[in-house]
């Protein structure tokens, strides 16, 4: 039996010290429970100082990762969202395709399109959990409040989370829905009437999608200004704050009620 | 000023723990005391509720959640001859974590995932003590697992469960009951309770790991 420990390596017998801590500390794993304690063993070959050396490698190891994870994780959100649109979209063609194709005629060929199409879809859902996963790691408070998947469209369009804490919550309501917007104040500007878009992608939330139109701006108010605090609290503390998830589901209520 | 637990006082009315220490999350310090807030920390809400711990202060601890280090840096007051193995698995608030452990020298941080534990388990020790804090659907299994890693032979453990986290559906009260009965498969529950007023819809448990299998 060897086990793998992140002063070294021990065979039962006798410990191999390792040359480098940082690299036998991220390689200290063991399929089972050791049947010995660490510490004991590592007081041994290291003797009283083994804490102090223990606590000194394990802040060289996790303040590298530290800087390596907040620096990259915003910008695979952000890959991954882009790639998941592209995924649908592939999946619609294809799928279009597919149907065309067996207006005219049932043939072989078919059956390879569904099993592709079959692929992507699986493609979709690793990518989708994939996001999930990450999303709760770098913004919970977002992902608590409208879920991993629009949290994540919000932030592929803010470009990163550096960007998105900047952004006021007034823009949070209607990004996503830019078009409709320059369209209003493109109508404004002429002085002629105009609708200002309500909400963009927060529109997916069900809190919004499930109130009498009148009332959609209202809650997609109140949703974008929570988020705008989620979100920095996000990138600055990091810790969920429960109470941002409990106001808006009562504005939710409060607002179907009326 | 009332003894409540080690290093832990009632102050005019005020949770302190006593500590050498600067603030760590804006808690007020005075007098070598530094306040627990129990709105902040939930095992400071646990306390005020009237519940205890029997620590000596030199006791080995395995904490999952560890979270930016508030309650981390109250614990670390407390076990002030021991160690804690703090494991946080989200980099933002680990930044903060990581200045409390470079300032103690009694607490080791880990960036990683809890419900892993075979990833560490050539770093950290038998445990006297798991304290689990980390809000998700699977956290009684993610306990387990480490208790099966880490918890020493009549270690105690005590984790903190919010209902909404486990099933966001049901009434607080039923998720309440299967978390109990999860637990009591696998430890000896000593007590539990709701953290009201401090936070909504928690409670707290406070468990044993069994001696030896029940006989019949």
């Amino acid at each position: 039996m060897k086990y793998n420990l992140w002063f070294g390596v021990y065979d039962g017998k006798e410990v191999k010290l390792s040359e480098n801590f940082e690299e036998s500390f991220l390689k200290a794993e063991n399929p089972s429970p050791l049947p010995f304690n660490v510490s004991e063993l590592g007081m041994q070959v290291l003797g009283e100082d083994y804490y102090q050396i223990l606590r000194k490698t394990a802040l060289q190891v996790s303040e590298k990762q530290v800087e390596r994870e907040l620096r990259r994780e915003d910008r695979y959100v952000v890959a991954l969202v882009k790639a998941l649109e592209e995924i649908d979209e592939a999946i619609n063609m294809l799928s279009e395709k597919l149907m065309d194709i067996k207006a005219v005629k049932e043939s072989d060929i078919t059956e390879s399109f569904e099993s592709k199409i079959g692929e992507l879809k699986e493609l979709r859902r690793e990518v989708e959990r994939e996001i999930e996963e990450v999303m709760r790691k770098i913004a919970p408070n977002m992902t608590e409040l409208v879920g991993a998947k629009i949290a994540a469209k919000i932030l592929e369009r803010a470009g990163s989370m550096e960007r998105l804490v900047r952004l006021p919550a007034s823009k949070i309501q209607v990004i996503g829905a830019e078009k409709s917007l320059y369209k209003a104040f493109a109508r404004m500007r002429r002085g002629k009437k105009a609708k200002i878009p309500k909400h963009g992608i927060i529109f997916l939330h069900p809190f919004i999608r499930t109130l009498p139109k009148s009332k959609r701006g209202k809650m997609a108010r109140f949703l974008a200004a929570k988020l705008a605090i989620a979100a920095k609290i996000d990138y600055f503390r990091g810790e969920v704050d429960e109470s941002l998830y409990e106001s808006i589901r009562k504005r939710y209520e409060e607002l179907r009620r009326k | 000023m009332r003894e409540l637990m080690r290093n832990v006082y009632l102050k005019d009315g005020t949770l302190v723990t006593k500590s050498r220490y600067g603030s760590h999350y804006g808690e007020k310090v005075f007098g070598g005391f530094r306040e627990w807030i129990p709105w902040r920390s939930k095992l400071a809400a646990m306390i005020l509720k009237g519940h205890r711990l029997k620590l000596r202060g030199d006791e080995k601890v395995l904490y999952l959640g560890a979270a930016s280090g508030t309650t981390v840096s109250h614990l670390a007051d407390i076990v002030d001859e021991g160690v804690i193995y703090a494991v946080e698995y989200a980099a933002k608030p680990f930044e903060k974590l990581l200045e409390l452990a470079r300032e103690r020298n009694n607490i080791i941080p880990l960036l990683l995932d809890a419900s892993k534990p075979w990833k560490y388990s050539g770093i950290v020790e038998k445990v006297d003590l798991i304290y689990q804090d980390i809000a998700q659907k699977n956290q009684i299994e993610i306990l387990e697992s480490n208790a099966e890693f880490f918890l020493k032979k009549g270690g105690e453990i005590v984790i903190m469960v919010k209902a909404r986290s486990i099933d966001s559906t049901a009434e607080p009260e039923e998720v309440f009951e299967s978390v109990l009965k999860k637990m009591r498969e696998k430890f000896e529950i000593i007590s539990h309770g709701t953290l009201m007023p401090y936070h909504r819809d928690h409670i707290f448990i406070h468990a044993a790991s069994r001696r030896k299998a029940k006989t019949f």
